[in-house]
């Protein structure tokens, strides 16, 4: 059986896609994440090994432990406010990149936009000096 | 099982690029880029990249059909030819060979259209005509008037050497893209680039000069400029002395045409056309690209003229770098009309009307008998489908149903017919109103020469077999014939092209085996010429040599804005999709970066009309209404709103005036009103 | 090695996104963004030196291998935390990840800069410059007239 520490678990989808038996489950609905973890009696561990957050061990089968279910409200972007990513896990980037890289070349604190708006912005900067010279011959 | 990579040129556009279908197990698998292509190099966009969603597709024709009630049957080949032979060969003999019309595809290649129009002629209908009636015909017309010849006077690489590009109604960065590596390595060198078009575009985006004219103003624009450049001393009289002739006329009728007047018709700041005028006269190396934005008008010949004109004047031709470049859209428009599957030239341009093409081409073929032309257009023979002068149509990868303007008046038309036979490799909308539907193959799955804009005559080699019980179109011809009583016996499209060259003189050289592994730009006479990139460098094949400058008066397009109708309607084209869409719209990945209908709008007039980005309206013209989605944007000038021709829909709202000599409707200019949905 | 791009001569035709897409079975890895309606821009993974994605990667399924940002799909667990630390959104996670791998199984190289029609796309990270520098001089030649 699986036991979740749901202090640490950072609602990522290693342990979901890992499972080779589907007894983790995730669904997004309406900006919300939920993992659920059914009664398993496999042998494998991959689910533990597999964890970035080293949050599930493997305990003895006991009918009377109810099955965990944890429940994440997706983040919304800075920019668009489309939910994008569960709190801890963006916790955990910031955590790991060295501070000077959480600021781009123009202080944007990019981690808290979303991948599109990311994107957006990588573009708008790209596309500037090309944008000004036109502008001003074309004007 | 060893992968075989297979050269083909691209179905797309008039491009021609080249690319090599991997095939293995009798499978298609894969492109691989083809990086010594005289044009692309190797590169190739979205559409060619996508080129294989169309080959499994579930939608693929794989067995002749009939239309059985609602719907239709499956039927043998054997069956359908039967059918095909009763359906035109009853209406040839209760109402003669003038009431059957053959519409063939400037998709399919020089040797399926050379037949289809030998087919047409052979049964005594003059009528065969194809889609280069919608597109370049006024190029046809036009250039063959004014420079003896009709085609791209200078290869796509040549623009390299050019040092001012004056791009006039073409948006070549999303429908030729590969010109534009091309005009970008002109602008390395110093090229001064110039683009006229009513809205703004990735194409106008490469301008020096963005020259924002109203919809159907260009005559004026151009006059506009010959009248600096002549008022300025600029022309290269000694070019107009030696190689041309109707100068004066020129000279007269542009005199009105000041920057102040030019200024007042089209929109465009007079200093604007002052300074375009002077860069394009004053370069060493002057080339002009057009495309629809010139030819989809009622006044489609006179703007190529008018062109013309241009270069003529300021001595901008038959030297690298200089030119006038018609860039056809489809793959093999260019050879379609080579091989005279229009409704005015037999092969080769020989007019239709001309004793001497009759006795040529009677001798050649022989036939005791040959229709003179000209025949009805693409145009009108929709028209007369609906009178009841045409009975029967024989329509080969067209769609006219989508592609001609004022849909709902050419699908009644279609419907009225007594018999119909399509050959596509979809059911499309025009193939849903046949009597006999007839399954044919696309590029990978058959062999044959295809022409490019440039008059480039490739060979594109078969990679894999049709599915199902579809067939190479020159092998549903040759049957088609057969069964009507003519002796069609052409092995492979090796021999079609054999033929060709016995008949066509631009291609007495185009041998096959010539294009083994090369290509050949035409005229190419003999076998050992080596083909002629570069026309009218030594001067014209018109009388006394000369090319004929021919002054064009300014006459606004037929329709414009009034109070129930304040917009004008303009149509183009999108990067990932082509013309009708229905190999595009089936495409997954091209269909998913543009899948909707919408209708571009500036955004005052949008906010005008309380309507946002995304929301859903109707465009209404007197011919009809559509749905579209809004899209706000900066692009156009007040007054102007735009639709991309690839959706049913656009072709609901679009005039079916034509241009007088060439018979292209004005898909460019309409007036239309837009209304929210709600 | 990256794919640089010469922003001066994207005209948005998307034909990279298109052959990304094909190459890789239906997960392109190039985005065209559309800035101001006129100006067109491919974003596309950086090789980044110092490379966010294989700093969180806890598996190691994303290193550095020379220049380039590798990607070892055994070791991949389709976490998402690498699309997270991706600053211009480059990576994608679906079951897997997904990036730029400079199209190793291309002999012939990134399918984006053979296929880009306006070539603008290359290895060569001075190409952009070296034809800006060509246009200048060009000009000032002409005395910069137009």
């Amino acid at each position: 059986m699986i036991r979740v520490d749901t202090r640490v678990c950072l609602g990522c989808m290693s342990c979901s896609n890992v499972c080779p038996s589907q007894n983790i489950t995730r669904s997004e609905i309406d900006g919300k994440r939920t993992v659920h973890w059914k009664r398993c009696k496999e042998e494998c561990d991959l689910c533990v090994e597999l964890c970035p957050a080293k949050a599930l061990s493997l305990v003895p089968w006991d009918e009377t432990v109810p099955e965990t279910e944890l429940s994440f409200d997706l983040v919304a972007c800075k920019i668009c406010g489309s939910p994008y990513a569960t709190e801890p896990m963006l916790q955990r980037i910031e955590s790991t990149l060295p501070a000077e890289m959480q600021k781009d070349a123009r202080g944007l604190e990019w981690i808290r936009i979303c991948p599109v708006c990311r994107r957006n912005v990588e573009a708008e900067g790209t596309a500037r000096q090309v944008v000004l010279a036109r502008s001003r011959k074309i004007a | 099982m060893t992968k075989v990579l297979v050269p083909t040129v691209c179905p797309y556009c008039g491009a021609g690029c080249g690319f090599y279908v991997a095939a293995e197990r009798e499978r298609a698998i894969g492109i691989e880029y083809m990086s010594d292509h005289p044009v692309s190099q190797g590169a190739l966009c979205a559409k060619g990249n996508a080129a294989l969603e169309i080959l499994y597709h579930p939608d693929r024709l794989t067995s002749p059909l009939k239309r059985k009630g609602e719907g239709w049957a499956r039927i043998s080949w054997p069956e359908a030819l039967d059918l095909v032979a009763k359906g035109l060969g009853q209406a040839r003999k209760k109402h003669g060979p003038r009431s059957l019309a053959f519409l063939s595809s400037s998709k399919c290649s020089n040797e399926d259209n050379y037949l289809m129009q030998k087919l047409a002629r052979l049964l005594g209908s003059p009528h065969i005509d194809n889609c280069a009636r919608l597109c370049h015909a006024p190029s046809v017309v036009g250039l063959n008037k004014t420079l003896g010849a009709a085609g791209m006077t200078n290869p796509i690489p040549d623009i390299a050497s050019s040092r001012c590009i004056f791009i006039i109604g073409s948006n070549l960065a999303e429908n030729h893209p590969v010109i534009s590596r091309w005009i970008h390595r002109a602008k390395d060198r110093g090229a001064t680039v110039i683009v006229a078009d009513p809205r703004a575009t990735p194409t106008s985006w490469m301008a020096d000069v963005f020259l924002q004219l109203e919809p159907g103003t260009d005559v004026a624009l151009l006059n506009g400029m010959a009248q600096v450049i002549i008022n300025e001393g600029l022309i290269d009289r000694e070019y107009i002395g030696l190689k041309t002739k109707g100068f004066e006329a020129l000279a007269l009728e542009v005199k009105d045409f000041t920057p102040q007047r030019t200024a007042e018709i089209t929109g465009i700041a007079p200093e604007d056309i002052v300074r375009a005028a002077r860069a394009y006269a004053t370069s060493p190396a002057s080339a002009v690209l057009y495309s629809m934005g010139i030819t989809q008008h009622s006044t489609g010949t006179d703007n190529v003229q008018a062109i013309s004109n241009l270069a003529l004047i300021c001595g901008q031709m038959g030297r690298p770098g200089t030119g006038v470049m018609p860039l056809r859209g489809q793959n093999n428009v260019q050879g379609a009309c080579d091989m005279g599957a229009l409704a005015e030239f037999y092969p080769g341009y020989k007019r239709a009307s001309d004793p001497a093409t009759l006795k040529f081409f009677r001798a050649a073929w022989k036939a005791e008998d040959l229709p003179p032309g000209p025949g009805l257009t693409a145009t009108e023979m929709i028209e007369a489908a609906g009178s009841g002068e045409i009975r029967a149509m024989y329509i080969m990868g067209e769609d006219p149903a989508n592609s001609d303007p004022c849909s709902e008046h050419a699908r009644r038309s279609l419907e009225s017919l007594d018999f119909l036979v399509v050959q596509d490799i979809f059911m499309t909308a025009t193939a849903q109103l046949a009597d006999v539907v007839l399954p044919g193959a696309v590029w990978a799955e058959k062999e044959g020469s295809y022409t490019n804009t440039e008059r480039r005559v490739q060979w594109s080699h078969k990679a894999i077999e049709p599915p199902g019980e579809a067939r190479s179109d020159r092998e549903i011809i040759c049957d088609v014939a057969r069964s009507l009583g003519l002796q069609f016996d052409y092995p492979d499209a090796a021999s079609v092209l054999e033929e060709i060259n016995r008949t066509v003189p631009q291609y007495g050289g185009v041998l096959r085996e010539r294009l083994e592994g090369s290509s050949l730009v035409w005229p190419c006479p003999t076998a050992d010429h080596p083909g002629t990139p570069i026309l009218h460098s030594m001067g014209f094949s018109l009388a006394e040599g000369r090319a004929s400058i021919v002054p064009v008066p300014f006459s606004p397009a037929a329709e414009a804005a009034s109070g129930d109708h304040p917009f004008i309607l303009t149509t183009g084209r999108l990067a990932v999709h082509h013309n009708a869409g229905s190999m595009t719209r089936r495409s997954p990945s091209l269909i998913s970066r543009e899948p909707d209908l919408y209708v571009e709008m500036n955004r005052e007039d949008a906010a005008a009309l309380d309507v946002e980005d995304g929301d859903e309206v109707r465009v209404a013209t007197v011919r009809g209404e559509t749905a579209a989605y809004a899209r706000l944007t900066d692009r156009l000038k007040k007054g102007v709103v735009f639709m991309p021709i690839h959706f049913p829909g656009t072709n609901i709202l679009t005039t079916d005036a034509t241009d007088p000599e060439a018979r292209i409707p004005e898909f460019k200019v309409c007036a239309c009103n837009v209304f929210r949905r709600d | 090695m990256a794919v640089y791009i010469d922003i001066n001569r994207c005209i948005g035709c998307r034909s990279c996104e298109v052959a990304c897409q094909r190459v890789h079975g239906g997960h392109g890895h190039i985005n065209v963004h559309y800035v101001r309606e006129y100006a067109a821009v491919p974003v596309l993974c950086h090789h980044c030196q110092e490379a966010g994605c294989t700093m969180v990667c806890f598996t190691g399924a994303l290193y550095k291998e020379g220049e380039r940002t590798a990607f070892d799909v055994e070791k991949c667990t389709g976490c998402g935390l690498c699309a997270l630390a991706c600053p211009f959104g480059v990576v994608w996670t679906d079951k897997i990840a997904h990036k730029c791998d400079l199209c190793q199984g291309r002999e012939a190289g990134p399918a984006c800069i053979a296929t880009c029609p306006a070539n603008a796309l290359s290895d060569d990270f001075d190409l952009a410059t070296r034809r800006a520098r060509e246009r200048t001089v060009r000009a000032a030649a002409v005395g910069g007239k137009r």
